[in-house]
This record gives C-alpha cells, structure tokens and sequence, in this order.
C-alpha cells in the first residue's frame, strides 16, 4: 500500500527520447515494444503515403510507418543510427515507426509536462500532446494514438 | 456443487441432443407411426433432461420433462402424434437451443421460463390422454407426491440424523407399501431392504443413483424409495438413499448388482422376512419412532433448506454476473478430432525428430561429403509437407454442423409461406477449416430464404406452368481442387434478367445508356450491390434487401466468392467457392521490378511465353488470344507502381489466372518457382485501398514478400 501510494505521489511517466531532425520527441515507454535496427523492409504497393512497408520481426509481419512523412518532413535518411521503435498500442497489433536516432530514456514528472498552447497550432503539432523538460532541452511528447491514426 | 468442468461436455452432448430430436421430429412429421424415431427422441429427451437436472438447470429440466411426458404417452400408444404437437415440440426445441447458448454466455440459464410451452405441452397432453384416462393423470400424481414428499423427507433427513448406517430401517412404510411387499413374500420372491451410499467425491451423484435404479430394476421391482425417485434424480440427497426392492435374485445378486455401479461407496441392508418385525409391527415401531424423529426432523431440516436455497442462487448470481460483465462465451470453442488425425500427427513429429536426428549426425561428419545431406534436406521437406497438411486437416470439421439444422428451417419456411417444398442436401460431409465452416452459416441460410421466397414460385403456379407442385431446394456441397464450393439450387422461377435491369434503373442504380451495354451476367451481379431487391412484395422472410451483399461480403471476408447462374422459367444456382485453408497455400513466387510476390497456385491455371506480337487490342485495353478464348492481359509492373526489369522487346512471361469462368493474364517479369507459404496479415493500419494485396509471407531467407489476390484483378 504504501509503495502504491509513493508512486502515485511521484506521478511520473518514463519517455525514450528520439531525434528527429533537430528536434527531440518523447514516446511514452509503456507502448513501446522494442526497438530494433533499420532492416529491409518490403514496400507494398497503393497503401497510405507514410507507410514504408512491412518487416519481418521475428516471424511476425510488421508495417512499418516513416514518422518524418506523417509530420510532413523530407524523407528519412537511413544511417547507422537509424532505429525502428515497435510500438503496440493495443494487443496482437505491432506497429513500426522509423526514427532517426534513439537517444535516452528520461522520467518525467507529470507535473512538469507543460500542455501544448493551442494558439501556436502548426498542422504537425497536433501529433504532440505535450512539452516536457529535461535540463535545458524540451521535448514533444508524441501522442501515439494520433500519429498511428489515419 | 461445481460443475462447471463438465460444462463444455453438457453443452456439447446438449448440441447433439437437439439436433438428433430436430431430426427425428422432421422424420416423425412425415411418419408419424415410426416408432423407432418416437422412442429414439423419447431417449434424447430423457438425456436431456437427466442431463440438464444434473447441471442443476431447473427451467431447462422442466421443460425437457414435459416434452418426455408427451412421448412417454405417445410411445405407449395413448396419443397420437399432430401436426400442432409438431409445431409446440419445434418451439420447445427452440427455447431449449436458447437455454443452451445463454448458458454458453453466462452459464447460467437465464430466467425464461417458456410457460406459455409448458402450458400447451400440458395441454396436449390432457388432451391427447383425455379421452382413454378420463381423470387427468398428471394433476392426480402430482397431488400425490405433494402429499407423500413432507413426510418421506422428514423421514430422510430423520434417517440422516441417525448414526446407523441401516438407514433403512427407519424408513417410514405405507400401508399399501408394506401389502405389496407381503404379496411379493407370498409369490415366493424375496424383499430387501438396503441403503447405498454414493461416494462423498462423486459429482453426478444422481446419475450414479440413477444407475444404481437402473440396475435394480433389471433384476426386480424398487417398492419404495427414500428420498422418491423424483427428488433423487433431481440430486436432492446427500449421499444416500434407502430403497426397498422386491426380486427373485438373492441378496448377494443385488448386492453385487448395486456396487458394480462405479462411485459407489458402499451399500448396507438386508432380507425382510414375511415374518419380520419390519413388516408386522410397523405401525407400533413407526409410531414411537416417527415422534421421536419428527421432533428432531424440525430441529434438523428446517435450517437445512434455507442454507441451501439462498446460498445456490446467490452463487449463481454472482457468476452469473460475472460472465455476463466478460460479455463474451465462457466455453471455449473446440475441434472434436478423430483420433485417427491425431496419430498421423504423432507419427509426423517422430519423423520429423528422427530427420533432424540426422541432420544433426551428418554436421557432425559433414566431410563424408554432401551427397547423403540434400537426401536428408529432401526427407525433411515431405516430413514437414506432409506434417503441416495433417495439422491443417485437425482444423477441418464437416460443414454438416452448419448445414444440418436447414432442413428445419425449410419446413418451417414452407409453413409460413405456404409454399410447399423439399431441400435436398450432398456433400454435408465436405470438410472445411473450422473457422470457415463457423461463418457460413449465415450466408448459406440467406441463400436458401431467397431460393424459397423468390426462386420458388407458389404451388398453384407452379402447376399452370407444368412443373411439379412441391418446388425443390437443393444444397450440393464438394470439393473442387483446393477449393470446396457449396451450391444452392432451385427450381424455381430463375432471375428475371429484365426486371433487375428495370429495378437498376428506376433506382439509379445504372442509367439506361450504361444498362444497354450491359451483359446479361453483369446485371446479374447488381444483386449482390447493398440494398438492391426486386421482391415486389417485402416479406418477412427475406426480400428487405440486405441479403445478397451481405452474402457477398461475408463469403469474400473468408477469402471465397459468390457467382449466380440462372435460366429463366428454370431456376437459380448461387454458387459459392470457399479456399480449403486460410493459413498455408501453396503458391508461385513471381518476381516484378525486383520485387518478389507470390500468387496463389490454386488460381493459377497455366503459365504461358506470349511474344509482343501476339498481343491484340480490344478497346484500347491489351488482350491475348489463347486457345479459342480472349483473356486481357493485366501488366503488374504498373498495378504495383513499379518499373519492369524486363526488356520490352522480350517475350512476355504471363501467368493465367482463373476466377470462376473468368480469365485473366497477369503478366511478370520473372518466375521464381512454387512454394509453400504461411499467410501473415498486413496488420489494421495498412490500409490497402485496392485490396489488391492479401497479405504477406516471410520467405526462407526472413525476408517480407506479398501475396498478390489475383481475384481483384480478374
């Protein structure tokens, strides 16, 4: 009980920090399945723009989406640093997104998320559900729901 | 008492029984003499009934032991079988398949009661027995028992409170009890009196006293039996009962005939001699006895019952609760495998081991040279064909489980629409995957309502045109390579090709221009478009328009297709063609602009080198001329949206590909060879707008490829 109630006290929630660009976002961690190395992925054929295709994750047919072509950046660059981060929103239904680099996992307290200001509305940031700080950089926490949605 | 593991065998045994009564009612119907079928559904009912009693499903029981009652009288020749009768025992039928699917949900059986049911069984049978047993027999019985049971119970749960193990012998007799069994003594045969005890582990302790009747009364009469055979059966005892029997066998024979029952613990009793005390100073022993026991009987059993009523329901309740909150079936569903299946399997795996066994030998001594290991590579490869078709069989059920209750459902269509005619089935014993065979249930009863709401045409007019007044439905069902179509037929009045065109056009549907240019079977196949029916007259059967592309989308969701032949005046074929498997196909792997794709084998019928010559134009589109039929050529390279790796001056390599009668070329740069593949779905997020590409395989070398569905294409 008591270590319940510490928990629930602290409310913190644990982000992976991902480059993209030159801007740094956050991914809840608990959707996060695993992250695995940019592999080669089979392109199919008159599907939505941002899907890249699917890859093979361990005998599981996985589609992988270009997080860079839903927010409306140029085209992925693969490098060594290249990740692909499974993420799995719901049971049985693994999703990929291509990310340019993996770099930290930081917590958060919930309390220092900062909510995003409407009024500064760009097209992309409705993907992003919030600003979180660690030291002097901020991070857009990615609101996973929105970015997988159509 | 828990019973929930026997839930799934109950309901499976329940599903049986119910199909086996619907039968034997259709066959009944049509010879209502048959006495074989009378007895047999009497059989089924009693099961059912034991069965649901056992289950400690009440409403259920009752119901069952009304519809036992009806034949009880019938199979002892005092009713005659009607056609009303038919009708009420139809709709018990249906109130029991409800029980059976609300206890599939929640495991419990819900509160219907289905008087109205029960009241016109009831009736019946008054009725029916009315005029050779003037006073109603049922209601006398019943009065009676309700007079017998206070006073057996005081005298059982009395018997429980004495430590004895004789509990017989403070078993209250009758007097017309005690004058049977003096008769008996006075014939020569024996009486015993004995109390069996059923093991304190037994769950179906009521079958088992069931049994233990049953054996008794093979080898003479039960007189009495406490508590009545009534409340043992619904299992309202604990873990004893006392009978007293009257025989010619000895003690020993009954003794023995009572413990070969299994769970039964032990049984205790004697020989009654026509000079025993039991039987000549009942009264004055009962008398003493009886105030002693009745005193302490109400001490006893007045808490006793309560507990018992509040706490069971309330269990019941609550589970029941539960389930329901889960909102989904608390069984499980399964595959009841012949065991021949099984050891193919079994004897698969061991091969497979003993191959790999070997494999593993060879590494070890690879430098012997390789000759022996591609044998092994090829040994392993049929081991593993051949394990994955047997795996695949396992899944495979008859689509008798489907098609079986369709009979019924004909008859009682031909009621309610006054239509008289037969269904005739093949092929109920065409295997299917056992997902498939769960979905086209539906689909195959929407086809047989339109069959006989639109295909057939009323009796009278069937006979103005010629035709044979009982219009016929038919349901062939076989297998045709790696497909099983599943036809429905009828002889009815076809599809009026001019009429749906009229329809189409009045509706909106095509515009007059677009319905000249039509061919016959194109408007055929605006039936299947949503919402699109020409029954003039909206019945309640069928005709609110939602049939057809329901059919039509469900079948396709199963990987299958749906195609209608007709001839006006002769009738309809709506034909429906379902893959045998929807996990492993085998396929050919083609390549396209460097990617690799795979094509169902099973839709592809040759391959073929087409020079760039043979290539003919019919508007504007490219078509080949092959072997006495036009087939349109279909470039893959632009439906992908890749670039052919092909030289345009080279020959063409074409794959074929057939969808009913139907053709298509599909044309690719390269052939990679057949393979067997293991279906993977794309996942919900990608959304492939053409549909074009079914799904996904890992090849051997872990790579992605796609399945390319030549059905879009054709």
């Amino acid at each position: 009980m008591d270590e319940l109630k510490a928990i629930g006290e602290y409310d913190t929630t644990q982000y992976i920090v991902i480059d993209i660009g030159d801007e740094q976002y956050g991914i809840d961690i608990k959707f996060v399945e695993n992250i695995v190395r940019m592999q080669s992925i089979t392109r199919v054929p008159n599907v939505q723009e941002y899907f890249k295709g699917v890859i093979n994750l361990r005998g599981e047919v996985v589609p992988v989406m270009s997080l860079r072509k839903k927010l409306n950046l140029e085209d992925d660059e693969i490098t060594n640093k290249t990740r692909i981060i499974i993420i799995k929103l719901e049971a049985n239904a693994p999703i990929g997104v291509i990310v340019d680099e993996v770099k930290e996992v930081v917590t958060l307290e919930n309390s220092s998320v900062d909510s995003v200001s409407r009024s500064s509305q760009k097209d992309e940031i409705s993907y992003i559900n919030g600003i979180g700080k660690t030291g002097d950089t901020l991070i857009s926490l990615l609101d996973l729901n929105m970015i997988i949605a159509e | 008492m828990d019973v929930s593991q026997y839930l799934e065998i109950f309901l499976d045994e329940t599903s049986e029984h119910l199909q086996s009564l619907s039968d034997q009612l259709m066959i009944l119907e049509n010879e209502p003499e048959n006495e074989d079928t009378i007895n047999e559904i009497f059989r089924a009912a009693h099961s059912l009934k034991g069965m649901a009693g056992t289950m400690g499903y009440k409403r259920m029981q009752n119901l069952t032991h009304d519809m036992e009652n009806v034949f009880s009288e019938v199979r002892n020749g005092k009713m005659k079988v009607s056609s009303h009768l038919i009708d009420v025992l139809f709709q018990a039928l249906d109130a029991l398949e409800e029980y059976k699917n609300t206890i599939q949900e929640t495991q419990d059986e819900g509160t219907n009661d289905n008087e109205a049911i029960i009241k016109e069984l009831q009736q019946i049978l008054d009725e029916g027995t009315g005029a050779s047993a003037p006073e109603a027999a049922p209601a006398d019985s019943a009065k009676e028992k309700a007079e017998e049971k206070p006073q057996e119970e005081a005298a059982a749960d009395a018997a429980g409170s004495d430590d004895g193990d004789q509990k017989w012998k403070s078993v209250k007799l009758q007097e017309h009890e005690i004058g049977v069994m003096k008769e008996a003594l006075g014939k020569g045969m024996h009486v015993y009196g004995c109390t069996v005890y059923v093991q304190e582990t037994c769950i179906l302790k009521a079958a088992r006293a069931f049994l233990v009747f049953k054996a008794l009364e093979e080898l003479g009469e039960i007189i009495v039996s406490v508590p009545s055979a009534q409340d043992i059966e619904d299992e309202h005892f604990d873990f004893d009962f006392s009978v007293f029997v009257v025989s010619e066998s000895s003690f020993d024979q009954v003794k023995s005939a009572i413990m070969s029952v299994s769970e039964i613990d032990r049984m205790v009793g004697e020989e009654i001699k026509a000079n025993s005390a039991f039987l000549a100073g009942a009264g004055a022993e009962e008398a003493s006895e009886a105030d002693s026991e009745s005193a302490k009987a109400s001490e006893e059993t007045a808490p006793v019952p309560v507990q018992q009523t509040t706490t069971a329901p309330a269990a019941q309740q609550t589970t029941g609760k539960k389930n329901q909150n889960a909102g989904k079936p608390v069984v499980n569903r399964t595959v009841r495998v012949d065991i021949e299946k099984l050891d193919v399997l079994m004897n698969l795996v061991s091969e497979l081991i003993i191959a790999k066994n070997s494999i593993v030998s060879f590494s070890n001594a690879v430098s012997e040279g390789t000759n022996g290991f591609n044998e092994q590579i090829e040994y392993l490869e049929s081991v593993t064909t051949n394990l994955h078709e047997s795996v695949m069989k396992v899944r495979m059920v008859p689509i008798e489980s489907v098609v079986n209750k369709f009979p019924r459902m004909i008859r009682d269509l031909s009621k309610k629409l006054n239509k008289k005619m037969e269904l005739f089935m093949t092929g109920e014993e065409t295997e299917l995957d056992r997902t498939v065979v769960d979905e086209i249930g539906d689909p195959l009863m929407h086809l047989l309502r339109n069959s006989a709401d639109h295909g057939l045409e009323p009796n009278d007019f069937r006979v103005q045109n010629g035709k044979p007044e009982v219009g016929s439905i038919f349901l062939d069902a076989y297998q045709d390579g790696n497909n099983v179509v599943i036809e429905v037929r009828d002889d009815g009045r076809g599809i009026d090709v001019a009429a749906v065109k009229a329809k189409a056009i009045e509706r909106g549907t095509i515009t007059p221009e677009q319905a000249e240019n039509m061919s016959d079977k194109e408007i055929i196949d605006l039936l299947f478009l949503p919402s699109f029916s020409t029954a003039k007259v909206v019945s309640d059967v069928s005709g609110r328009g939602v049939g057809l592309d329901v059919v039509k989308s469900k079948i396709e969701a199963l990987g299958g297709d749906v195609s209608v032949k007709t001839k006006l005046g002769e009738g309809s074929t709506f034909a429906i063609r379902l893959p045998l498997t929807l996990a492993i196909i085998q396929a050919l792997m083609v390549s396209v602009g460097g990617e690799k794709y795979a094509i169902s084998l099973g839709s592809i019928q040759t391959i073929e080198n087409i020079t760039n010559d043979d290539i003919k134009y019919v508007e504007a589109n490219e078509v080949i001329h092959l072997r006495g039929s036009v087939i349109p050529l279909v470039r893959l390279d632009q439906i992908l949206g890749v670039e052919s790796q092909r030289n345009p001056e080279d020959d063409l390599i074409v794959a074929i590909v057939k969808k009913g009668d139907a053709l298509a070329g599909l044309v690719v740069d390269e052939l990679l060879g057949q393979q067997e593949i293991v279906i993977k779905s794309l996942g919900k997020y990608i959304n492939c707008s053409s549909r074009l590409i079914s799904g996904a395989t890992i090849l051997g070398d872990g790579e992605v490829a796609l399945i390319i569905d030549a059905n879009v294409l054709i």
